[in-house]
Formats: structure tokens, sequence, C-alpha cells
């Protein structure tokens, strides 16, 4: 596959350049290194992270409380029993899914534009696996036995269930966290080795040259590299589908009305890809603004990602659909009642707000004119961004809060705990991602330079 | 550019010649099954039709595609899918029968077995009714046929007048198009295949058939086009980096509609709840079973496999061997699917069975295949084509065929 440079592939239709014209070999790689290595850091880099280190002390101060308290301090309880922790790992991880797409389904459907912004998308991936990773674990009540859920011998008596995609969710997050993070790794080195040239202090020299493992860029070097990446992302693809997937069964396997459709597979896996390019559009919007990186991350880019917005959207809402229609076919009289309690019930406000959210408003994206300003493509992500922990709120909550008996209905209400352990977990997010802009470069600069017109070759 | 002819080859001509009589008889013989045993009959035609009209919504399907997505593979295949979407009206013609059968195929359409359940009876008076029904699949072939005739019209247009502006109509109808096509097969399908068991649902069942009538039109195509490269004036402008294209997307359509199957499967049986699993027993037991299982290992892992070869993607030849097994197995799931619904779990194949399809089959080639004859096999006009056919030779100048 790689020997195969073409451009007719999907999405060619977009005649803005995916590279601004005028940019060369040395002035790439110069722009996007200054960042790190000689450019002043902006106040709004201080503050930014300041902010975020604060609420990123909230996760701490939460995660310290909970331990030494147990779970009660969320608003978990019986008949909800997964209330904030299930749905905000839901969320995080579906953010996830949108850096895995574009790093490795796009770079084996050979898309070129997907070379300036997969470094930062799957920077982007591997902080979301981390805040979500932290709530399944903390929701344990004994963090510090998070090892049994792995199969392995023990005097115990002790074997997980198989059986249960909980347990299958294990491997797949593990398996989706080490794969994005070599990949994230491998894809890191030959830009390492740039930084471990061009860095002038000795402790950033020797920083970059332990994390470049001694890459000189020779031939071989290359040669391999490039089987290395491109297995890689032939490993990672599968997990795009596989993670989210795993996810959507840890509702659908249960026989919860609400939970127990067979749409959920694909119907959670284009809702994380969805939520995803809307976390990537909200984060690169502004930050190639700041930086200046109008040149690298051009209007194609903006272009394409809310293409893939829009239709992975439509899918979302035509799973909707799918629920409420069925819902009624069924003929089943607790399957009735669960979309009528979400129509009508107490948490109705958050199913409505959840549809003008997730499939209303996405609408305008098929208006060529509001998908090139950036203001309206920021504020539709950020709609779209809510509209999905809405979604996940209505699936986990109203599912939940009245099933089969009358009797055991119950209402759910987060604490505060609940609160301050999600906006810590954005903390933390933000944290990580403000270090990484400030100390590794956001755009892959070896392959920026391989979609030059410079690095054309004729054969 | 030279001036160069890129109508159909006459050889085209053969196929319709063997195909007309071949179908015609068949269909004559199916015929007589009408008077022989009526139930038997219904459900023979429904199974011939479930399979060829996927073939026609589905090129319709892959045609909105490759506008939208645009691409060398599109663009090579793209005659065989207007041709196959011409076919429309004849699949609208070959519908009226199943209206007229519905008494024999639909338990709703009997005001008994619907009086045996209060939800049947809701569900009866508001959906599942013969009015409905027939309203339902006018706008169904409504919306199809009305999608297929702008994108032909203007694609001929583009051919005579040379204008660029038609692949832009073609793409912005396109979009739309796609979303509205995923709703009426959807749709459809609940109407035409799944109601034959009223009590059951499944919320996939919809995307199934997306993915399925997607996957046979491609396969079709792919056998269509493996043929047309014999003769000019395809064989100067399809490479083998189109077929490896088409291979790619094959793969992709065998894993989608896989991945949907077994989910479906998945959840309901870990549900094991018995007004939903009741759809797979009858399915899962005796000849049903192994037919279940010959479709998971010759209409999933093998094909898969196969498919994973760079050459064999590269190899018309092969490729079409690959095709040719999907589209039978395309043909025993959609069996595997429908007949139970009358035989449970007795394993029954009446000779109506082997002969609906390739009746029907007969007389829908024959059709395409006049269809095909009409026009250029390539859009002469289309800004792309230039840069599909240098692309083509530039790689196959250096690829080992």
């Amino acid at each position: 596959m790689a020997d195969e440079p073409h451009n007719l592939g999907p999405l060619h239709h977009s005649t803005a350049p995916v590279v601004a014209p005028g940019l060369t070999f040395a002035s790439v790689t110069d722009k996007i290194s200054s960042i790190v290595l000689k450019r002043k850091t902006p106040l709004w880099w201080f503050l930014g992270f300041a902010l975020s280190f604060i609420l990123f002390q909230l996760l701490l101060l939460t995660i310290t409380k909970l331990v030494f308290e147990g779970i009660g301090l969320w608003g978990v309880n019986v008949p909800v029993a997964w209330g904030m922790d299930i749905l905000n790992f839901v969320w995080w991880i579906g953010i996830g899914h949108a850096g895995t797409l574009i790093s490795a389904i796009l770079l084996l459907l050979r898309q070129k534009w997907r070379t300036s912004i997969n470094r930062f998308a799957e920077a982007m991936t591997l902080f979301a696996v981390a805040q979500a990773g932290m709530y399944p674990i903390m929701h344990l009540g004994r963090p510090w036995l998070a090892y049994w859920l792995f199969p392995y011998p023990n005097t115990m008596g002790i074997w997980p269930q198989f059986r249960s995609p909980l347990m299958w969710d294990v491997f797949a997050v593990s398996t989706y966290a080490t794969v994005s993070a070599m990949f994230w790794f491998v894809g890191l080195i030959p830009d390492f080795a740039t930084l471990r040239d061009r860095a002038r202090s000795k402790p950033f020299q020797l920083l970059y040259g332990l994390l470049a493992m001694g890459w000189r860029g020779s031939a071989r070097h290359w040669h391999r590299y490039e089987m290395a990446y491109l297995l890689l992302a032939g490993l990672a693809t599968p997990l795009v589908l596989s993670v989210h997937t795993i996810v959507s069964f840890d509702f659908a396997v249960g026989i919860i009305p609400g939970w127990h459709a067979t749409i959920f597979p694909p119907y959670f896996v284009a809702g994380a890809i969805y939520a995803g390019f809307a976390m990537v559009l909200l984060l690169t919007i502004p930050l190639r603004k700041l930086y200046g990186l109008e040149s690298f991350i051009t209007m194609r880019h903006m272009h394409n990602m809310a293409k893939v917005m829009l239709a992975t959207g439509l899918i979302v809402g035509y799973g909707y659909v799918m629920e409420a229609f069925f819902g009624w076919y069924s003929g089943n009289h607790y399957e009735r009642f669960m979309i009528w309690n979400r129509m009508h019930g107490p948490y109705s406000g958050y199913y409505w707000a959840l549809i003008l959210c997730n499939i209303i408003t996405p609408q305008f994206l098929w208006i060529k004119k509001l998908r090139s300003n950036l203001l309206v493509l920021w504020l539709l992500s950020l709609v779209v961004s809510i509209g999905m922990w809405l979604e996940r709120f209505v699936i986990v909550v109203t599912s939940l809060h009245r099933d089969f008996l009358p009797s055991s209905w119950g209402m759910y209400q987060p604490s505060t705990w609940d609160w301050t352990m999600f906006i810590g977990t954005i903390g933390f997010f933000f944290t990580l991602l403000f270090l990484f802009i400030r100390f590794l470069p956001m755009i892959s600069i070896f392959e920026m330079r391989t979609i030059l017109p410079d690095a054309e070759v004729e054969e | 550019m030279m001036h160069v002819s890129y109508n159909a080859p006459t050889e085209l001509k053969r196929l319709q010649q063997r195909a007309l009589p071949l179908g015609a008889v068949l269909f004559a013989i199916l015929v007589v099954g009408f008077f022989l045993d009526r139930g038997q009959f219904f459900r023979s035609y429904l199974f011939a039709f479930s399979f060829w009209a996927g073939i026609s919504v589905g090129s319709l399907a892959l045609l909105m595609l490759q506008h939208l997505t645009g691409g060398g593979w599109g663009f090579v295949i793209r005659r065989v899918l207007e041709a196959a979407t011409r076919t429309l009206p004849l699949m609208l013609l070959l519908f009226l029968p199943i209206i007229a059968g519905a008494h024999w195929l639909y338990p709703w359409t009997h005001a008994e077995e619907i009086a045996k359940s209060p939800a049947l009876v809701e569900k009866a008076r508001l959906y599942l009714n013969l009015q409905f029904f027939v309203v339902r699949a006018a706008i169904y072939f409504a919306i199809w046929l009305a999608l297929a005739f702008f994108l032909n019209r203007w694609s001929i247009l583009q051919d005579r007048t040379a204008d660029p502006s038609f692949s832009k109509r073609m793409r912005v109808l396109s979009g739309p198009g796609f979303v509205l096509f995923v709703f009426t097969v959807t749709f459809a399908s609940i109407d035409w295949f799944m109601s034959l068991d009223p009590e059951w649902s499944s919320t996939i069942y919809g995307f199934i058939f997306v993915a399925s009538w997607a996957l046979s039109a491609l396969a079709f195509v792919i056998a269509a086009l493996a043929l047309l490269t014999k003769y000019d004036p395809l064989k100067t402008v399809v490479a083998p980096l189109h077929f490896h294209d088409l291979g790619k997307l094959l793969l992709a359509l065998v894993m989608l509609w896989s991945y949907f199957a077994f989910s479906q499967f998945l959840i309901i049986w870990s549900g094991n709840l018995p007004e939903e699993i009741r759809w797979y027993l009858p399915r899962i037991k005796g000849a049903w079973g192994a037919i279940a299982l010959a479709v998971v290992v010759l209409h999933f892992a093998f094909p898969f496999l196969f498919l994973l070869s760079r050459s064999l993607k590269r190899n018309p030849h092969k490729l079409v061997l690959v095709a040719g097994l999907i589209l039978v197995m395309r043909l025993l799931d959609l069996l595997w699917m429908i007949t139970p619904n009358f035989t449970g779990e007795h394993f029954h194949i009446s000779w109506m069975e082997i002969v609906a399809p390739l009746g029907m089959g007969g007389l829908w080639l024959a059709f395409f295949g006049w269809q095909l004859s009409k026009r250029p096999l390539v859009a002469i006009n289309d800004p792309q084509f230039e840069s599909v056919l240098e692309q083509g030779h530039s790689h196959e100048a250096h690829s080992v065929v």
C-alpha cells in the first residue's frame, strides 16, 4: 500500500489545498519545531495551563476522598447504580476514537490531509483514554485490587466471567491504550531526532536524544520505520470499531429496555467518532489561530472534519429514529414505556436537549457557507460535545431509573463529588494537552515534509 | 485524445439474447408453480425479489457513494451502476405480485392471527395493514426511481454537453439521496421481510439490509466489470488499480455485513428473551443450522481471507470468483432469513426456490444488458476522465498482473 502514492481517494473534491503554497522543507521544520524550542512561551499558555492544573487538583481531591470513604460519595445507588462514572467513561473513550480514526484508518486510505492533524488527534486519544480508564477503576471501590480483573492463576479461586462484556472491556481498553501509545510514540521518533539536533540546551538535547532512541535517519531506519508504522496502523484500525462495540455491549447484552437494542454497536461507534471529531475541531480551531498554523491546518481539514462529523451525526440520528420506532413496533409493553418515559418522563428535558444538540443543530453542516465559518463550526462542535454527553446520560439514567417494577423505581441525582470528578478529568485532560503542545511537536514534522510539492518524485 | 468509440461491445448483445429466452422460459415454469402451490409460489417469488431488488437498489447506493467520494474505482463502474439502477422500473413491475400475494405471505393480513395478541392489533391498525403497506412501498419506489432518474439523466446530459456543472449537481443530490436510501431500505426491509414474523423485531435489521444489498450490488458490478474489461472499450480504461480499490471496498462491505449480522446474533443470544430468540431458534437447528454455518464460513471467513491478498484483488479473473461466491452466499443467506418464517425448523426447499431467482435473474440481466448497451461505457465528458486514464496507465506500467 505504501508504494502507491495516488490522489484520487475519497474526499478529493475539496479544492482547497492540503498545505498552503510556498512552504519548503526548511520552513516546515523551523515553524513547527520553533514552537517547542525557540518561541517564547505565550502568556495564554501559562494561564490555560494554570487553570487546567487547578481543576486537575479537584480530581486528585475527589479520588483521595473516594478511596477513603468509598463510592457512596457519588450519587449512584439502586436503581441507578451506574451513573456519572460509566457515562463519563463512555464520553471520554468516545472522544478518543477520532484520533485513532484519523491516524490509522485515514493512513490506510491514503488520505494525505490527515498528516497535519494526526499527531495532535493521537495525543488527544491518549489523554482521553487516560481519563476514561480512571472511572471503572475508581468504581471498583478498592482500586488497588484492579489486577483481579485479569485472569491470572491465584489461590483465592477467583476467575473473571468471560461471558461478561465488562470483562471484554478490560482487554479492549487496555489494548487500545497500549496500541495508541505505541503508535503515537513510534510516530514521534523521527521528530524527536529533529528536536534533539536542534535543541540548544543540554537537558533538552539529552531528553529528546533519549526519546529518539538513536535515530539517525538512515535509509534502513526509514525502511523499517515505515513498515512498523503501517503494521501499527493495521493493528489500530480494528480497535476503532472493537472498543466502542464492546462498550455498547456493556449495555446491550443486558435485558434492560433502552439498553437491549441490536443497533447499539454501530450506533455507539458512530457516536464515538462524532464526539471525537467535535473535540478535535473544538481544540484545533483555537490552536491553529493562536500558533498561526493556518498554512498547515487548512480549510480543507476543517471541511473534511465537518463532513465526517455530519455523516456520523446522521448515523447517530438514525439510531434515535430506530430506537423510537422499534420501541413502539416491538409491541413490548416495557419497551414502549421506556420510549414514552424518555420523551415525557422526569428526564424528558435531557432527551429533547439531546435531540436538539445531536440531530437538529448539526444539520447546519450541510451548508458550505456555515462549514467555512470557523466560529460557527466551533460552536457546533461544542453543541455536539454536550449532546453526546447528554446522549449517554439519557441511555444510562433513563433506562435504569424506571425498569420493570414500579416499586423499584427511583431518581438519580449526581452528587457534588460526581461533578468535581468530571471537572477534574477535564482539568487533567487539558493539563496533559498543554504540556504536549509546549514540549512536543504537535504536527508531525517529517510527515508534513513528505506532502510538500518539493517531495514529489518523478518516476 | 484520438477519436475512440466508448460504446458497449457487441458481445453484450449475446448476453441479452441468451438471458432473455432463458429467463422467460424459467419464469413461465414458475408461473406453473402458481397453480400448483400458491403459498410456495409467493414465498419463492419474494425470495427471488429480495435478491434482485437488492442489486438494483444497492447499485443506486453505490452510484451515490461514488459521486460523493470520487475516485477512479467509482468512475470505471459508473455506467454499469447506472444501467443497474435503470432496472428499477422492472423491479416495480415485479413487486406488484407481492402485493397480490400478501395474503399468502404476511400473517398480519389475517384478522384471526392479529386477534391473538393485543399488541398486534394496534400494530396492524397503525402500521401493518395492506393499504399503508402499499402506500409505503409506493413511497420507497418513488424515491428510488426519482434518484435514479436524475442521476442517469444528468450523467447522459454531461456526455452530450460536456458541462462540468452536472458533476456538482449529481454530487449535491447524492448526499441527501444517500440518507433517503438508508431510511427507505430500512423501512422496506421491515415491511417486506421482517414483518413475515410480525411479532419479532430487531433494531439493526435495516442496517443488515443496507449493507447486504450494497454488498450484492458491488459483487455483481465487479463480476460485470471483469467480463466487460475483456473487450473494448473498457479494456484500455480499467487497470488493476481499479480492481484493487473495488476489492478493498468489497472486503469492507463483507466485514460491515458480518459486523451487523454478528452484533444482532450476539445481543439476542446474550439477552436470551423468548420473544427475540424465536427468530434464531429454527434457523440454527438441523439443515438450517448447517446453512447458518455455511454462511459464516463462506460469506465471511473465506471472502475475508481471500480479499486480504493484494495480488488477488488486482487480478480480475480471481476477484470475479470471490464476487461470485459472495453472490451465491447472498442468495443462501436470504433463503435462510426468509424461508424458516414459513417452514419453521423443518427444512424444506421447493424447486420453485431454485427456478424463481434464476427466472427473475434472466429477465433482470436481459433488461440490464439492454440498458447498458444504450450508452457509452464511460462517462466521456466527466472532468475526472483524463486523470483516471492516466492513473490507470501509469500504474499498469509497473505492476505485476
